[in-house]
């Protein structure tokens, strides 16, 4: 078993593509978090008008298929898109600019969720004990603090696990843009599964960690009784 | 604090608050059925909900020398210490360790002082965000049905605290209380409040309601 293990992560091209993979969904989660963060607090915290469709909207696209997002970047980065003179098809960085499409919306949404129903106790809660705007704000970023690390947990997961895009995007180059799934996905396709088996054990065990981490903190969110 | 002219639709009734005046150093009590408009009132006067017209002249009070309780307090997801030194904190005030410990020790929460607050009982949860309230000596402590979970012995203990802390602080009180049969030996005044406004008004400077 050890020696299987052994033999599959030491092939390079194996090796190559966990790198790829954890270089795309790091970076795009960390990109995504800046903006979905700050996306969902902001629409938490602003009314204005069309409010509820831009919510309507951030929702549809946290259900989009990841398929679509990566056709539309393709179309945009291809030689005679819009993108095109950036050179992002067949990158890693094209690759994370689809997966940042894919993962922004989930982020926002799920943080714009959990900022609607905690920071309303929160702020009153800041006003009684007569918090300034920039200690009121630091006070929710905090008490929120929980959720806003399961949402970019979540967006880890769906970065790390996603398939489509990157298959479109990446053009799954061997050594370049192949990732652990689209490597899965090809290797299944040639009848070779010693090593397809590995990645997706690695993989299985990547959702599960997260899985673990994301139920340690709900725990400490049921245990909160505040909202 | 004077109000004059509050007003505030909610629902299908308005509140109307004339005229009130709560001075220093004196306990208000403010009674009334349900749904009469008591912690909306008291929510207008802390800055939470914005009157639709009348005007809350704290004359001289600063903001952050007010605070307010309430029967479901937001406790911070910290330790039970570090909810009650929060105001201390933001104020950049002195952290002094042997009174909190006091505190904690005279309502039974020092055996708790390191353990979740969100994990303590509800009427340990209302003891907690009382000692909050009054750990930074605010002028004035609007009190939101706070004593609603405690068993006799500990609503003594709270009735003791308040009338020690006007004493020693000088701050007004402003509390809403379904068990004003028992906090009537401590207010020097009660406020009744029906269907948004106050009613009838009770009390003398003795703290004997007539």
């Amino acid at each position: 078993m050890l020696d299987w293990i052994r033999g599959v992560f030491s092939n390079p091209a194996v090796q190559s593509a966990v790198r790829v993979t954890f270089i795309m969904a790091f970076a795009s989660t960390a990109i995504s978090s800046g903006i979905g963060i700050a996306a969902g607090l902001w629409l938490q915290k602003h009314n204005f008008f069309g409010k509820r469709v831009i919510i309507r909207i951030n929702r549809t696209l946290m259900g989009v298929p990841p398929v679509v997002i990566g056709l539309l970047v393709y179309l945009l980065t291809m030689r005679g898109g819009p993108l095109g003179p950036l050179s992002l098809l067949f990158t890693v960085r094209g690759m994370i600019l689809a997966q940042v499409l894919i993962i922004t919306p989930i982020i926002s949404g799920m943080v714009y969720s959990y900022a609607a129903g905690a920071v309303p106790a929160i702020q009153e809660f800041a006003i009684t004990m007569g918090a300034d705007k920039r200690q009121t704000n630091r006070l929710i970023i905090s008490e929120l603090r929980n959720e806003i690390y399961f949402c970019i947990i979540a967006g880890f997961g769906r970065a790390i696990s996603e398939v489509g895009s990157v298959m479109l995007v990446g053009g799954n180059i061997k050594g370049h843009t192949r990732t652990m799934t689209t490597m899965i996905s090809l290797l299944k396709s040639q009848g070779i599964y010693s090593e397809g088996i590995g990645l997706g054990l690695m993989l299985l065990l990547i959702a599960f960690i997260l899985q673990t981490l994301g139920d340690y903190l709900r725990k400490e969110e049921v245990r909160n009784e505040n909202y | 604090m004077r109000i004059t002219e509050l007003r505030k639709k909610v629902g299908g009734m308005e509140i109307h608050v004339p005229d009130l005046r709560i001075e220093s150093g004196r306990i208000h009590g403010l009674v009334g059925p349900n749904g009469c408009g008591k912690t909306t009132l008291l929510k207008m006067i802390m800055g939470i909900i914005r009157p639709d017209s009348g005007t809350v002249d704290f004359e001289g009070l600063r903001p952050t020398d007010i605070t307010m309780t309430s029967q479901r307090p937001y406790l911070m997801r910290a330790s039970v210490y570090d909810n009650i030194v929060y105001p201390l904190k933001i104020r950049g005030a002195g952290i002094d360790q042997g009174e909190i410990d006091d505190l904690l020790e005279r309502t039974g929460l020092l055996p708790h002082k390191h353990q979740y607050a969100g994990s303590l009982s509800s009427g340990e949860r209302q003891k907690l965000s009382f000692l909050r309230a009054i750990v930074f000596h605010p002028s004035m402590i609007l009190v939101d049905e706070t004593f609603s979970n405690l068993d006799p012995d500990s609503e003594a203990l709270f009735r003791e605290m308040i009338l020690e802390r006007r004493e020693k602080d000088g701050a007004a009180w402003l509390i809403v209380s379904h068990q004003w049969d028992r906090m009537n030996s401590i207010f020097d005044e009660i406020h009744h409040m029906e269907k948004g406004r106050i009613v009838k008004r009770d009390g003398n400077l003795n703290g004997a309601i007539k």
